[in-house]
């Protein structure tokens, strides 16, 4: 383990002024910022050197500690105190520190400031993993009720909740599910979208489903009962005397769940379009013809 | 709203602990597209991985939207160039 010069590093005097600190830190970051050198692993190497003495010269507590170890740092004695008093300190009597991502920090940092840099973590400058994209296909009828589906991603399975009332192109995010981070950034997430494909009677616009519905030329008249498929169930209509030609009716709560709103669901309206008969028996063409009589 | 295509701004920063204003800013002088779907301001989902290096940039070195403007201009010049002279050591190989 060699030991770091941060000074060095930010290329300034070890009595540089917190001002100094920070106009040698941005000017190198800027330098060395792997955003402004994609592709360069040299430069992104320098970058984390330049976080790391940053990190440590602008915390005037852990510069303290740099400036009185630092550079006898292998004074294990004088150390081990050190180490001593800031694991007790924390409570813990352990470092528990695990490296996900082995070499984001020097060995040197680590054994500075181990106990630090677990508690300090949000003020690393870590990089959200990548977000991973997959498409699912459901039928209407699976989106009907809450359920849950094993997906496999690579070599991992994913047991997810599909929440009822899901829509076409809709995407959700599972959070953590994407790439690894880097430098100690978080994980990706998952998007997934859906593709839910239609092939019941029923036109689906958000919770709102719509149907055409057949009435017999007499019910349409003369008003009566008719029996309706639903989405999940069949249901009694009473048709008014004279009904005319594409009138709609709603029947309030028989549409599609809303998403995310248990128990809430859409209405299901229903136009009717009334059965003009295709042939008739004598006896119906002649109650026609004495309808016609009537001028009807 | 066509979700696929499109994430909400609350969302996204949301996501990057960041305020809104700061988005709004970049969409003023033009740096990103912000649209209206369903009455909510989301941003495409194409334009996601720039606003990220956007975000970052902000945030690691202090660039403001401004100069961002330049940055990312430039940025983009990098990534072009890059991908030519890849593509050009590529047909040099062959006559190596």
């Amino acid at each position: 383990m060699n030991f770091i010069d941060y000074y060095k590093v930010l290329g300034i005097s070890s009595t540089a002024t917190a001002k100094e600190i920070k106009t040698a830190y941005r000017k190198l970051a800027r330098k060395y910022h792997p955003d402004l050198n994609p592709n360069d692993s040299a430069a992104e190497l320098k970058f984390k050197q330049v976080n790391e003495a940053h990190e440590v010269l602008s915390d005037p507590e852990k510069r303290k500690k740099y400036d009185q170890y630092g550079k006898d740092w292998m004074h294990a004695e004088q150390f081990e105190k050190a180490k001593e008093s800031r694991q007790s300190g924390r409570g813990s009597g352990q470092y528990t520190y695990s490296s996900g991502d082995e070499g984001d920090f020097s060995d040197f940092f680590e054994s500075m400031f181990g106990g630090f840099r677990q508690g300090g973590q949000s003020q690393r400058r870590g990089y959200k993993g990548q977000d991973f994209n997959a498409n699912l296909q459901l039928d209407l009828r699976e989106v009907y009720q809450t359920h849950k589906r094993t997906l496999t991603l690579g070599d991992r399975n994913i047991r997810i909740t599909i929440p009822a009332g899901i829509e076409d192109g809709q995407t959700i995010r599972i959070k953590g599910y994407g790439g690894p981070g880097i430098h100690g950034g978080p994980k990706g997430d998952l998007y997934i979208t859906f593709e839910v494909r239609n092939s019941t009677p029923f036109r689906r616009e958000g919770a709102n489903l719509f149907k055409t519905q057949e009435v017999p030329l007499t019910t349409a008249v003369l008003g009566g009962d008719l029996m309706v498929d639903t989405f999940d169930g069949k249901a009694k209509l009473k048709v008014k005397p004279l009904t005319q030609n594409n009138t709609r009716v709603k029947l309030g709560g028989k549409g599609f769940p809303k998403y995310k709103k248990e128990g809430e669901f859409g209405d299901l309206f229903i136009t009717y379009q009334v059965a003009l008969p295709k042939e008739l028996t004598p006896e119906q063409k002649s109650l026609f013809e004495s309808l016609k009589g009537t001028k009807l | 709203m066509n979700v696929k295509k499109y994430i909400s701004i609350t969302d996204f920063c949301r996501g990057h602990a960041l305020e809104e204003s700061f988005i709004y800013s970049l969409h003023e002088i033009e740096l990103i597209e912000i649209r209206q779907v369903e009455a909510k301001p989301v941003i495409p989902r194409r334009d996601l991985r720039r606003l990220e290096r956007l975000v970052r940039l902000h945030r690691d070195l202090e660039i403001s939207p401004e100069n961002l403007l330049a940055v990312d201009h430039l940025l983009d010049q990098v990534e072009s160039l890059q991908e030519e002279v890849l593509a050009l050591r590529r047909r040099l190989n062959r006559w190596e």
